[in-house]
C-alpha cells in the first residue's frame, strides 16, 4: 500500500465540528480513488491529511495515524513528504508562485536538492507528458485556467510522487480541457502512481475510477467499486450523481452503467427482452429529467419587447478581436445558457449587457432602448450579476447592509421584495453577521441576493454551479424557475453542460468570438459541425436519449404490421 | 557569447550608476547615454527600450520642467539625461536576467533565501492581484456602485479595497500552504542554474570598477 489512514480524526483549531472522523483507508499503488461528498463533508481536509499539511501546517486536534509510502506523517515534516505525495489545490492562482512555467516545475525539484542534470531530465520528461512544451517560457498569469492546471499537475508529477491527490480538478475546465486532464491522469496511473480525486462532478471521472468513497460530515459512509457504491441509497449525502446512473435509478433498474457504451448495451438487452416498451411508448415521462426544459413556458414572452438586442457587436483589446459580428436577442422569461471554450468570449459578451465593456462597433438595446447613452450604474437597475467568486463583492460590515447596498446607491429600495429575497435565501439568521465569516456556500447565497436586490429584469449567473454540491444545484434550479415565472430573463455562463441542458431553454454557443449556434440545447448537441467548432461534447443525458430514440425507431418498425 | 553571471551584471550596473551620478556636465551624460543606447541596439532590445522610453520619457520631461523652474536650464538637462541613462542601465540588467536568476543572485550575494524568494514571487502575486482588482471593480460597478472617475472611486473606496484586502490575505494563506507542499522549507535546496563567474564576468566587473575609480576619485 502507498497510503494508509488508521482511525484518523481531526478538528481544526477554533472550530467545534470534527473535519474528519475515524477514517480508515488503504490505497494501493496505481489505484484511482474518487472521493465524493457535499460541500463541507471533509474532502479537502482528507487531502491535507494525506500530505502532512495536517497536522503540520494546519493546527488542531489530531488522532490516529497516516502513513504515506511507509512514512508516518506525524513524524515527518511536509518537506520530507512532498516527494512522496503531491496535492493540487482548488484555486489555480494560489499555487503558482514562480515567474515562468519552467521555473514553476523546477521549484519542487530544487527543493528536493536534485542535481541540475536530473532537473533538466525531469523537466523535459514532464513537459512531454503534460504537454507543457510551448508554455515553458510563459509567465503563469498569462495562461488559461486549464493550462494553469496542467502546469500545477506537471510541477507535482516531476517530483515522481507515489500518490497524487487532486482537489476538484475538473471545476474550471471546459469539455476539451476535461478530456485532456482525463488522458493525462490515465497515463500517470499507468506508471503505478496512485490517484485520489476529490470532485463534485462525478461523471467526469467515475468511469476511470477503481473505487468511489463517499464522505459525509467527515465520515466515510460508503467505499467500494463505483458500481456497488452507486447502487446504495446516496440521497442524504448531496451527491451530483452521473446522469446515466441517475436515469437508471429513476427507472428502478439495478444496473449502474458508467459509460454510454455500457448503458446502450444494457438498453439493447432490455429492449430485446421486451422490458423497454413502457419506456419508449411513454417517453415523455421517462425524459422528464433528462432533456432541456423545452419552452420558456411564459406568456409575457410574446407581448413585450426583447430584454436585450445585440446587433453586429464587435469588441477587441490591444488590437486583438475578441467578439465579432455577434447578433443575439434575449426575450423576457427565457433562460439562456452561454456556452463555449475558455476564452471564446462568453464573459466579454455579458459584460456588454451593462456596459462594463463598451463595444467597438455595433448596437445594444436594453428593453427597447439604446444602451449607448447610459452609465453602468443606470443599467445595473435592469441587469444584475452574480459572479463566480462571491468574494469579489462582499465588503460591508454585515449581511443586511451587503444585500441592501445596491438598492441604497440606486435609490430603488423595494422593502417587500428584499424581505422576500432574504427569506428566499435563508439569510435571516445571518443578517447581523459579517459576510467574511460565512462559508463559501453561504457567501454565494448572499451574492445571489445582492444581484437580485434591485429586482433587475435580467440576471446573469457566471459559472453558478462551479464547485457546488447537489443541494445547491437543486436550489439554484428552483430559483431560476421562479425568476422566469416572474418574467425575468436568466443568462447562465457555464461549462456545466448537464446543468445547462437541463435548465436552459436555449443555448447560445460562442467559438472564437462568434456565435456559431443559437437554439434549443438538443438541436445544438445534434449538430456535429457546431460541436466540432466549439469544443463542446453532447451531454450523457442527450446521448442516452438518442440511443433510446434509435431503439424506439426499431421498436416501432418491429411493431408495424 | 555565453550569458554573463547576474552577479557581475548587477555589480557593474551599480558602478555605472555611480559614475552617472558623479558626473555633472551634460556632455558626459550624453556620451554615457549614447554608449548605453549602443549596447541596447547591440543586444537587439531597441523595440523594448522604446516602450520603456514612453514611461521614462514622461518622468524625465517632468523632472526637466521642475528643475528648470527651480534651478536653471543646464541642471535640468543634466538631471533628465541622467534619469534616462540610469533607467537604461537597470533596463539592461532586468532585460538580460531571467526572473528566477534574480532571486538566485540575491541569495548568492548574501540575502536570506526566504526574503529573496518572496521578492521575486511577489511579481507573480502583483499580476494576480491586479486581475482580481479588475474583477472586483467590475463586480461592484455591476451592483450600481459608481466606481467611475477618481472622485467617485475615492468615495466608494471601501467597496474596492475591502474585497481586495480580504482576497490578498486569503491568497497569501493559500500560497503559503502550496509553497510548503512543494518543499519551501526544505534544507539542502539546490538551484537549477548555479551561476559561475567566468573570465568575461571578471573583465566586465574590473572594467566597470576601473572606470568608476578613474572618473569618480
Amino acid at each position: 500500500m502507498v497510503l494508509q489512514f488508521e482511525h484518523v480524526s481531526f478538528r481544526y483549531s477554533g472550530i467545534s465540528e470534527w473535519g474528519l472522523r475515524d477514517i480508515d483507508l488503504i490505497v494501493q499503488p496505481g489505484e484511482m480513488v474518487l472521493v465524493a461528498g457535499a460541500s463541507g463533508s471533509g474532502k479537502s481536509t482528507l487531502c491535507r491529511a494525506a500530505t502532512g499539511l495536517i497536522p503540520h501546517f494546519h493546527r488542531g486536534l489530531w488522532e490516529g495515524r497516516v502513513c504515506v509510502d511507509g512514512l508516518d506523517t506525524k513524524d515527518h515534516p511536509v518537506h520530507e513528504l512532498f516527494g512522496h505525495v503531491g496535492l493540487t489545490f482548488q484555486n489555480p492562482d494560489a499555487q503558482i508562485f514562480n515567474q515562468t512555467v519552467e521555473a514553476e516545475i523546477a521549484y519542487g525539484l530544487e527543493s528536493l536538492g536534485l542535481a541540475s542534470a536530473e532537473i533538466e531530465r525531469r523537466l523535459s520528461w514532464v513537459s512531454d507528458v503534460a504537454e507543457l512544451g510551448p508554455l515553458l517560457n510563459r509567465p503563469p498569469y498569462s495562461l488559461s485556467g486549464g493550462e494553469k492546471q496542467r502546469v500545477i499537475l506537471g510541477a507535482i508529477l516531476a517530483l515522481k510522487p507515489r500518490v497524487v491527490l487532486l482537489d476538484e480538478p475538473f471545476t474550471h475546465l471546459d469539455p476539451g480541457g476535461a478530456e485532456r486532464l482525463r488522458t493525462l491522469l490515465h497515463s500517470v496511473r499507468s506508471e503505478g502512481t496512485a490517484l485520489i480525486v476529490a470532485e463534485h462532478r462525478l461523471h467526469e471521472a467515475v468511469a476511470d475510477a477503481d473505487r468511489l468513497i463517499v464522505l459525509n460530515e467527515g465520515k466515510v459512509v460508503a467505499d467500494g467499486p463505483p458500481r456497488n457504491v452507486l447502487a446504495e441509497d446516496l440521497f442524504p449525502f448531496g451527491l451530483n450523481l452521473p446522469p446515466l446512473v441517475r436515469f437508471f435509478r429513476e427507472q428502478d433498474w439495478k444496473e449502474r452503467p458508467l459509460t454510454l457504451d455500457e448503458a446502450t448495451a444494457v438498453l439493447k438487452d432490455k429492449f430485446h427482452r421486451g422490458e423497454l416498451g413502457r419506456l419508449i411508448s411513454s417517453d415523455r415521462l421517462a425524459f422528464k429529467n433528462m432533456g432541456g426544459s423545452q419552452s420558456s413556458a411564459n406568456s409575457s414572452e410574446k407581448d413585450s419587447t426583447p430584454m436585450i438586442e445585440v446587433k453586429d457587436l464587435e469588441f477587441g483589446y490591444d488590437g486583438e478581436t475578441v467578439l465579432q459580428g455577434v447578433n443575439v436577442t434575449l426575450n423576457r422569461g427565457e433562460c439562456v445558457a452561454l456556452v463555449g471554450r475558455n476564452g471564446s468570449g462568453k464573459t466579454t459578451l455579458v459584460k456588454h449587457f451593462n456596459r462594463l465593456l463598451k463595444p467597438k462597433r455595433g448596437l445594444i438595446k436594453i428593453l427597447g432602448q439604446e444602451a449607448g447613452t447610459k452609465t453602468v450604474s443606470e443599467l445595473s437597475r435592469h441587469v444584475g450579476f452574480a459572479w463566480q467568486n462571491p468574494n469579489d463583492q462582499l465588503f460591508q460590515a454585515n449581511v443586511r447592509d451587503e444585500v441592501l447596498t445596491g438598492p441604497r446607491v440606486l435609490h430603488a429600495h423595494d422593502r417587500d421584495w428584499c424581505d422576500r429575497l432574504i427569506e428566499r435565501f435563508g439569510l435571516e439568521p445571518l443578517l447581523d453577521r459579517s459576510p467574511f465569516q460565512l462559508s463559501e456556500g453561504q457567501k454565494k447565497r448572499v451574492a445571489f441576493a445582492t444581484a437580485l436586490a434591485v429586482k433587475p429584469e435580467l440576471v446573469v449567473l457566471d459559472e453558478p454551479t462551479a464547485g457546488q454540491d447537489e443541494p445547491f444545484r437543486r436550489e439554484l434550479a428552483v430559483l431560476m424557475k421562479e425568476l422566469r415565472a416572474e418574467g425575468q430573463t436568466v443568462v447562465v455562463v457555464t461549462h456545466d453542460l448537464e446543468f445547462a441542458a437541463q435548465h436552459a431553454n436555449r443555448w447560445v454557443v460562442l467559438a472564437e468570438g462568434r456565435v456559431v449556434a443559437d437554439g434549443p440545447p438538443n438541436a445544438v448537441m445534434a449538430d456535429a459541425r457546431v460541436l466540432a467548432a466549439s469544443g463542446l461534447r453532447p451531454t450523457q443525458s442527450f446521448q442516452l436519449r438518442e440511443a433510446l430514440e434509435r431503439l424506439g425507431k426499431e421498436f416501432r418498425l418491429d411493431a408495424a404490421p | 557569447m555565453p550569458p554573463l553571471d547576474p552577479r557581475s551584471k548587477l555589480i557593474s550596473a551599480i558602478f555605472v550608476a555611480g559614475i552617472l551620478i558623479a558626473l555633472n556636465d551634460w556632455s558626459s551624460q550624453v556620451a554615457g547615454l549614447a554608449i548605453l543606447i549602443g549596447v541596447v541596439l547591440l543586444l537587439r532590445l531597441g523595440r523594448a527600450w522604446l516602450s520603456l522610453l514612453k514611461g521614462l520619457g514622461y518622468a524625465a520631461g517632468s523632472f526637466f520642467l521642475i528643475v528648470w523652474v527651480t534651478f536653471d536650464l543646464a541642471a535640468a538637462v543634466v538631471v533628465s539625461l541622467r534619469l534616462l541613462a540610469l533607467g537604461t542601465v537597470f533596463f539592461l540588467f532586468f532585460k538580460t536576467t531571467a526572473p528566477e536568476d534574480l532571486s538566485n543572485t540575491l541569495v548568492k550575494l548574501g540575502t536570506p533565501y526566504p526574503f529573496a524568494f518572496v521578492l521575486s514571487a511577489s511579481m507573480q502575486f502583483v499580476h494576480v492581484l491586479m486581475q482580481r482588482a479588475a474583477n472586483i471593480r467590475d463586480a461592484q460597478r455591476a451592483r450600481g456602485i459608481p466606481l467611475e472617475g477618481p472622485l467617485s472611486t475615492f468615495r466608494h473606496l471601501p467597496a474596492l479595497l475591502g474585497p481586495l484586502l480580504v482576497q490578498a490575505f486569503k491568497l497569501a494563506d493559500e500560497l503559503a500552504e502550496a509553497m510548503e507542499a512543494r518543499g519551501f522549507g526544505a534544507p539542502g535546496r539546490r538551484f537549477r542554474r548555479e551561476p559561475h563567474l567566468k573570465i568575461s564576468d571578471w573583465i566586465l566587473m574590473t572594467a566597470a570598477a576601473g572606470l568608476f575609480v578613474t572618473v569618480v576619485l
